[in-house]
């Protein structure tokens, strides 16, 4: 897939993730143009800025307050020491909080309205903890009351909530040199009923990461973000693979030992990877599994040898939890595939794709039906690698599911995870797929199975999808995709550039019969590719009121309509979850 | 065994042990019977290593299983019987893998048995767990022939006019007789079990398979037995059980199984048609094809063959799925169908 435009900062591709199975996908535009923005309001910004973190508010918000009150300590002349420390300290912090302005300000223009209305409320919390000004603290009662307003009627009358917590915050945050822009367009982007997902903007460079973050996380960070790692599996693979390069770089610094040391070492790589897109259940049991080997080390064990230890540690769980679980899963799944069967699945899942590729391997006679949907478009290189294979493939949007679901015989899918409840996690339009399947009006309803490794599983419980979720960046669904995928049309940018020649030639050349005839031929593809880049009608979607965009990233299937879970330990009905989950974490 | 010590002679066989072991105790079931084979297999082969002892096991187990029509109440025993001899030669100590070959072997061969006669129990303990669903004054529908529900009914009944006795009815759904190969009788499967009922006082009213629906409306519960359980707790049973379960749960009528544990199967169908075994039961025909099998059949009556592999009426199945059972009543106690993985995981891992 090429990335339509030439964008977000992509690092050369780390060694770690390269023997990953990758899914990717373009990145998008719009953060590209934001991202190149100019960053010219660093200064003013400092104040206005820090709002919008919510998980560090309390730093921001001392930045913030104490940033002013510097140039006031300094007039006095005498400080005793602890004054002096206190100032360095809130120096640092007033630092630290415009880099992350900085960071922020690069960020999609979405930050701003989301901070200005969801965020105020945590900030004023933290505000009235620190030395807040008399002014701005006569006010905060009332601000706060506001701020809550708006977020609370967000979806409905956001407009009217919104307007006047942004105003407050405005004055609010005036001492730092008034920054107005956010305020007026506070209008609130968040979905009123997501809006305790929203949190912090995914971090688009890396600029303003920590020193101690290791560069194949960095890098890591990025292709997660950008989707170049992309799937619940092949994000764990490099997440372990990336901390396996940290952890051989790792010195134990003086004084502490490596059992102590690393794991608050690997923390740091984990916030950063965590700012870059929301960690995955794998991942995180994963992590779990790598910090309970970090801290099972004795303290006396030599650092080379506690190395090589973790190495051989992320090796096999590797090896174990996710390489040769895929085979396992993928040759019991294959055998529930018959001659003559259409499979259903949806997205790109890779442990679906192996499945598929094997049972064609022992030469089953099937079909594949691939559902897809935006943004992301999983589905494309999942039909291109079966297509290649030799299979008989559909590809349909999801659009096109109660069509699609009319030849269907088996239903195959792929999981983000699975929770205890027996529910299934998966990417957005998955419960869709397995309903339309169990619901099939007028047929025999079609067996839904589900393949999943077991460090899939999560003894969290999901009821809905709105509790536990993740929000991708808005304007991903604003971004037209290039065509040529699949259909073999033209490349976009070559049809642009001729179709520029052919309209220069047009307009120079005036009487030139051969341009005119060119024009014409382009004429479709030229209409084409401006639907495409000049105009989506929803591009200036913050700007206009009454306009929320909402690009969800999964959902949760209920447990009756999952008829099997494929897993490496033995194909089990989704109640059998909890106790699976229960011993593969206990052995 | 007397059968199968006479044959010691010749090389083991181990289907004629199997047909055998079945044939001489009508009480057994047949992952008991395989297992038993099994063990029997065992005592008569040489083998003196462990990876030669599973070796066999595994051969013979396969022959077993391609031999026999319908092997899906089979597997469930001779995979126990497996599992069961590989935690048992993973465990340290004297009887693992570093230990005394002949010490295993013995331990095994004298578990076995052990094995084979808690399994016979199992039945009276799964009559005692069932009785409290036969209330008093209820009326029971029951199908088949199964050897379980029997002896749960009948343990219901009681002693005649004893104090425990629950009075209840029971309807009974017989399928039509078939031509017996044994030729001994030609009365459906059950009938044994209607009579000794009716001997013990319980008014016994039997109807065909037709009347299932009919009936269904004086009926308060549903018992049936099952040749195998699988792992998503459906079961495997003979003809007609999946449509007593879909007319049950359609009127609302509650459909136990019972089902001794060993039944349970590492089998996990997902519907009528992905069961591990070949069944002729839809039989599209044209007029040629009939005229075609008629002049087959009359070749096949002048050469006997061994060992027909196509399963006669009686030995078709159907799959119940789990959501049409309210419970599975075994050994191991009253679970519902989602328990059964839990059990089934619990014995594998």
């Amino acid at each position: 897939m090429t990335s339509s435009t030439p964008t977000a900062p992509s690092p050369s591709p780390a060694a770690a993730a390269a023997a990953t199975p990758t899914t990717s996908t373009t990145s998008t535009p719009s953060t590209a143009s934001t991202s190149s923005k100019p960053t010219k309001q660093q200064p003013s910004s400092q104040s206005q800025k820090p709002s919008k973190s919510a998980t560090k508010s309390k730093d921001a918000a001392t930045a913030a307050t104490s940033a002013p009150a510097a140039p006031a300590d300094s007039a006095t002349a005498q400080l005793t020491p602890a004054e002096l420390k206190k100032r360095a300290k809130a120096e640092k912090a007033a630092r630290r909080a415009r880099e992350r302005a900085e960071r922020e300000s690069s960020g999609p223009a979405g930050g701003a309205p989301s901070g200005g209305a969801a965020t105020p409320g945590k900030k004023d919390g933290s505000g009235g903890g620190g030395s807040a000004a008399g002014a701005s603290g006569s006010k905060q009662v009332p601000r706060r009351g506001s701020a809550q307003n708006a977020s609370q009627n967000g979806g409905g009358g956001s407009v009217s909530g919104a307007v006047p917590a942004g105003g407050l915050e405005k004055s609010a945050g005036g001492g730092g040199g008034g920054e107005s822009k956010g305020g007026k367009k506070a209008d609130d982007k968040n979905v009123a009923v997501f809006g305790h997902l929203y949190g912090q903007q995914r971090r688009t460079t890396v600029a303003g990461a920590g020193k101690e973050v290791h560069p194949a996380v960095l890098a890591l960070g990025l292709q997660m973000r950008d989707y170049v790692v992309c799937g619940s599996s092949a994000r764990c693979v490099a997440t372990l693979l990336a901390f396996k390069r940290v952890i051989e770089a790792y010195t134990t610094p003086m004084g502490t030992s490596l059992p102590r040391h690393l794991t608050t070492y690997l923390s740091h790589q984990i916030t950063y990877l965590s700012t870059c897109r929301p960690l995955s259940i794998s991942q995180g049991n994963a992590i779990r599994a790598l910090k309970l080997a970090i801290s099972s080390i004795d303290p006396s064990t030599p650092e080379a040898e506690a190395k090589a230890f973790l190495g051989e540690f992320i090796d096999s769980f590797i090896r174990e939890k996710i390489t040769v679980a895929d085979q396992v899963i993928a040759s019991s799944a294959a055998q529930k595939i018959q001659d003559g069967d259409v499979i259903v699945t949806f997205a790109g899942s890779s442990i679906v794709k192996q499945t598929l590729l094997l049972a064609h391997k022992q030469g089953k006679k099937f079909r594949v039906s691939i559902i897809d949907s935006r943004p992301l478009f999983e589905g494309k290189s999942l039909a291109r690698t079966l297509a290649n294979a030799g299979l008989d493939v559909q590809y349909s949007l999801v659009h096109g599911i109660s069509h699609a679901i009319k030849a269907a015989s088996k239903v195959f899918l792929g999981a983000h995870a699975m929770t205890s409840n027996g529910r299934l996690y998966s990417r957005v339009g998955t419960a869709l797929v397995a309903m339309s399947a169990k619901e099939r009006a007028g047929g025999v309803e079609v067996p839904v199975i589900v393949c999943c490794e077991t460090v899939k599983f999560t003894d969290r419980v999901a009821l809905d999808s709105i509790v536990v979720n993740e929000i991708a960046d808005a304007d991903e669904l604003i971004t037209a995709e290039p065509m040529q995928q699949l259909t073999g049309l033209p490349d976009p940018a070559a049809v642009t550039v001729s179709a520029a020649d052919a309209k220069k030639g047009g307009g120079g050349g005036g009487k030139s019969a051969a341009a005119a005839a060119a024009a014409a031929a382009n004429a479709a593809a030229e209409s084409n590719t401006l639907a495409q880049n000049v105009s989506s009608p929803l591009t200036g979607w913050k700007e206009s009121a009454n306009l929320q965009l909402l690009n969800i990233m999964y959902d949760v299937t209920p447990a009756e309509y999952v008829d099997m879970v494929v897993t490496e330990m033995g194909s089990l009905p989704p109640s059998a979850v909890p106790i699976v989950h229960r011993m593969s974490t206990n052995l | 065994m007397a059968a199968a010590t006479s044959t010691s002679a010749k090389p083991f066989d181990i289907v004629a042990t199997y047909n055998e072991l079945l044939r001489s105790d009508p009480d057994l079931t047949m992952p008991i019977a395989a297992i038993e084979a099994l063990v029997l297999l065992l005592t008569h082969s040489p083998s003196s290593t462990i990876s030669e002892t599973l070796d066999l096991l595994e051969k013979s187990t396969a022959h077993l299983k391609q031999s026999i029509p319908n092997p899906i109440g089979l597997s469930a025993g001779t995979d126990l019987f497996q599992r069961y001899l590989i935690t048992t030669l993973q465990r340290p100590g004297q009887l693992g893998p570093a230990g005394d070959f002949n010490a295993i072997r013995a331990h095994l061969l004298s578990n076995g048995r052990l094995f084979i006669r808690r399994a016979k129990e199992s039945r009276d303990k799964i009559a005692a767990f069932g009785r409290g669903f036969v209330r008093d004054g209820s009326t029971v529908l029951t199908n088949g022939g199964s050897r379980v529900v029997a002896s749960l009914l009948q343990q219901a009944a009681g002693e005649k006019g004893g104090p425990s006795a629950v009075r209840f009815r029971v309807i009974y759904v017989l399928s039509p007789a078939k031509g017996d190969v044994e030729g001994s009788s030609a009365e459906p499967e059950g009938m044994e079990t209607v009579r000794a009922l009716r001997e013990k006082g319980v008014p016994v009213a039997t109807i065909p398979e037709s009347a299932v629906a009919y009936s269904l409306g004086k009926a308060d519960v549903v018992i049936v037995g099952a040749e195998g359980v699988v792992e998503n707790g459906g079961i495997v049973s003979r003809m007609g059980t999946y449509q007593i379960g879909l007319l049950a749960k359609a009127m609302g009528k509650p459909f136990y199984v019972v089902a001794e544990s060993h039944k349970f199967v590492r089998l996990y169908p997902l519907g009528q048609y992905d069961l591990p075994i070949e069944q002729r039961v839809i039989d599209f025909k044209t007029e040629e094809d009939v005229a075609d099998e008629a002049t087959q059949q009359q070749q096949q009556q002048a050469q006997p063959t061994p060992n027909v592999k196509s399963p006669d009426s009686s030995d078709v199945v159907d799959y119940t799925p789990p959501h049409l059972i309210s419970a599975l009543i075994t050994d191991s106690g009253v679970l519902t169908p989602s328990a059964v993985s839990e059990e089934l995981i619990k014995i594998w891992f």
